[in-house]
């Protein structure tokens, strides 16, 4: 693989670890952190753990469909 | 019993087991530690799927076996055939 495609396929691995972690540490160990730790400081609010998934998959969806739109057959 | 029917199975008990804690659907009366973290489970898991996907596929493109020399040999190749047929006369 040309140096490119590692630092891009490098940087996507690096990328899904945090946020595989950092998502991991807001939905199950938070909870079960005391209230008043400094830890919460650094996670938003717990809703927003549903909400930002749910924005993404459809942002995400509307790309694809939007790169596939072909036109209308004229018959 | 097909993997369908056996897929169907594993996952409606996984869903009914999911639903019963989120929900307290038998007034089992846990703590709420365990209902909060049990609730979004269907978009954790989800979500996790996403990252392994995103990591196999990163991970693929940075290990992936180029070889150059038969790349450059394939290149060779294909003009000296388009010469080729040239002199042959096909219009390219």
């Amino acid at each position: 693989a040309t140096a490119v495609d590692q630092a891009v396929g490098m940087s996507l691995v690096v990328f899904s670890l945090v946020l595989f972690t950092y998502y991991s540490v807001w939905v199950i160990v938070l909870p079960f952190v005391a209230r008043d730790h400094i830890l919460h400081n650094y996670f938003l609010p717990r809703e927003y753990s549903v909400i930002l998934p749910g924005v993404a998959a459809i942002v995400v969806l509307i790309c694809i469909l939007w790169k596939n739109r072909k036109p209308k057959k004229v018959d | 019993m097909t993997k369908l029917v056996e897929w169907l199975v594993g996952v409606t008990v996984v869903l009914v087991g999911w639903a019963v804690v989120s929900f307290d659907l038998l007034d089992l009366r846990l703590p709420d530690t365990y209902r909060e973290v049990a609730w979004p489970m269907p978009l954790y898991l989800l979500v996790s799927f996403g990252c392994y996907s995103l990591a196999t596929v990163g991970y693929r493109v940075a290990t992936f076996n180029d070889c150059e020399e038969a790349a450059r040999e394939l290149q060779e190749q294909i003009k000296e055939a388009k010469e080729d047929l040239r002199k042959k006369g096909l219009k390219m």
